[in-house]
């Protein structure tokens, strides 16, 4: 064991533009993934409740798939795999929406379910009582009460987006961790680029945790006892540090 | 973006290997189960610190569980792997370095799931078994980890086939696990969607098998 390390801090600042660059990068990855798996997701939890059995089946086995594969592997698979027997060369940051986008789309379908199953049947009937049809009756009546629960659940799930992203820098794409290992193999840096990286994504990851806390107080202000209880903002102030959390 | 069909399928590069697949895949399954162990030990620590009353035990163990919570696995890995090596001239091999990144990880995870389950029992069982003179040690270890292990199952569950996820990540760094199979064979004969399913079906399939595992314990644990 040697320690006589010259730590490097003053990259920190040189490669600061590049590492910008890159976070904009993974903000666009993470940004779009998790608009067209929110999307995508809203589908296939409409299949796995439609009335068709093969609709459902399918569904059902792409919620199954696409949860045990980790985003690596499907990353192989997708850019690899797929670009070879189709000859389809997407490019690295197109195979990575795509691979972000199929794997989270299944989680949120999960979610979907969750909250549409959570509308009490009552609403359903009601709607229908009153004369609108059955598509109306959900996308009118079911539906938007479903996504008031289901938003905080979907914005946490932008928390994994974030982080899963970091894997298509395997395929070569130049987001914040590509950038950083770019810079790595140049600069002979790992400790203090690494660092400043994992620091990044904290940063990013508290901001995005704190939104979806934000939105589940505001989502739930309309139920009984306003939901989640007092906003991250009230217990923020109540709270001190590493004290009890406010409930 | 260009289409080409006329890719020949040539399943027997990897039918012929199914024993190497296997065998990364037993690689990946080990360093779960030693990494989620690991996790679950410090995962318990921190939890009670985290919901003991003196401050200088809550602060750094609720830190901990954010900072680690933040960093994405592939990040750590290189942090790990590359970083300490570096500075503190610590030479992890590769497999030492990947059970390190998914322990610390894992134990961020674990330790919330371990503070909700200790939290969701009622005060009351703590107070009776310290009032029935109960040290609080054996407050710990026979009235309250008992019920929390009923609680946590699920959730534990869950974190377990997570890092089972996470390990495939581990081939990065030259381990060599089911993906480092597959990615070789296609060095050596360009069989790229062939060796890329067989990982993925071996993955779906570990999962399942581990899904159900759950499913049985937590049955096994319930109160009649």
């Amino acid at each position: 064991m040697t320690i006589a390390y010259t730590f490097r801090w003053d990259l920190v600042p040189e490669s600061a533009g590049a590492l910008a660059h890159g976070l904009k990068v993974t903000l666009e990855l993470s940004a779009l993934s998790f608009l067209l798996s929110l999307a995508l997701g809203l589908v296939v939890a409409l299949c796995r409740l439609a009335p068709s059995r093969p609709l459902r089946a399918a569904a059902y086995a792409y919620t199954q798939v696409f949860r045990a594969l980790s985003l690596y592997v499907y990353v192989l698979f997708l850019y690899f795999g797929i670009a070879a027997v189709f000859g389809i060369n997407l490019g690295t940051f197109t195979a990575g929406v795509v691979a972000l986008t199929l794997l989270n789309s299944a989680y949120m379908a999960e979610i979907y379910r969750a909250a549409i199953r959570s509308v009490e049947h009552g609403q359903r009937e009601a709607a229908l009582a009153l004369g609108l049809g059955h598509t109306r009756s959900f996308s009118s009546v079911v539906l938007p009460q479903a996504i008031r629960v289901a938003v905080p659940g979907l914005v946490n799930q932008l928390v994994d987006i974030v982080k899963d992203s970091s894997i298509v820098a395997v395929i070569g794409v130049f987001d914040l961790m590509g950038t950083t290992i770019q810079l790595v193999n140049s600069e002979r840096a790992p400790f203090e680029l690494y660092t400043v990286t994992a620091l990044t994504y904290i940063a990013l990851i508290l901001l995005v945790s704190a939104a979806a806390a934000l939105l589940e107080r505001r989502l739930g202000r309309h139920l009984a006892g306003g939901g989640a209880g007092p906003g991250p903002l009230s217990r923020m102030r109540a709270y001190r540090f590493g004290g009890e959390v406010p409930a | 973006m260009t289409i080409a069909l006329g890719y020949q399928f040539a399943w027997g590069p990897v039918l012929d290997r199914w024993d190497l697949f296997l065998l990364g895949a037993w690689l990946d399954v080990w360093v779960t189960a030693i990494s989620f162990v690991l996790a679950c030990a410090i995962g318990i620590g921190i939890a009670v610190m985290r919901i003991s009353g003196v401050f200088l035990l809550r602060a750094p163990a609720f830190a901990y569980v954010q900072l680690l919570r933040g960093v994405p696995l592939l990040v750590f890995l290189y942090w790990i792997y590359f970083g300490i090596a570096i500075v503190a001239g610590i030479n992890f091999s590769p497999i030492q370095a990947g059970i390190v990144a998914l322990t610390l990880t894992g134990s961020a995870y674990t330790a919330e799931i371990f503070r909700a389950g200790l939290q969701a029992i009622d005060r009351g069982q703590g107070e009776a078994s310290r009032s029935l003179g109960l040290s609080r040690v054996g407050t710990y270890r026979h009235v309250l980890l008992p019920q929390m292990l009923r609680i946590v199952t699920p959730p534990l569950g869950n974190t377990f086939i997570g890092l089972l996820k996470g390990a495939t990540l581990l081939s990065i760094i030259a381990v060599h696990d089911m993906v480092r199979v597959a990615n070789d064979l296609n060095i050596n004969y360009f069989t790229p969607f062939e060796a890329f399913t067989a990982v993925a079906v071996i993955l779906v399939a570990l999962v399942a098998v581990f899904s159900a595992a759950v499913t049985l314990l937590e049955r096994v644990l319930a109160l009649p």
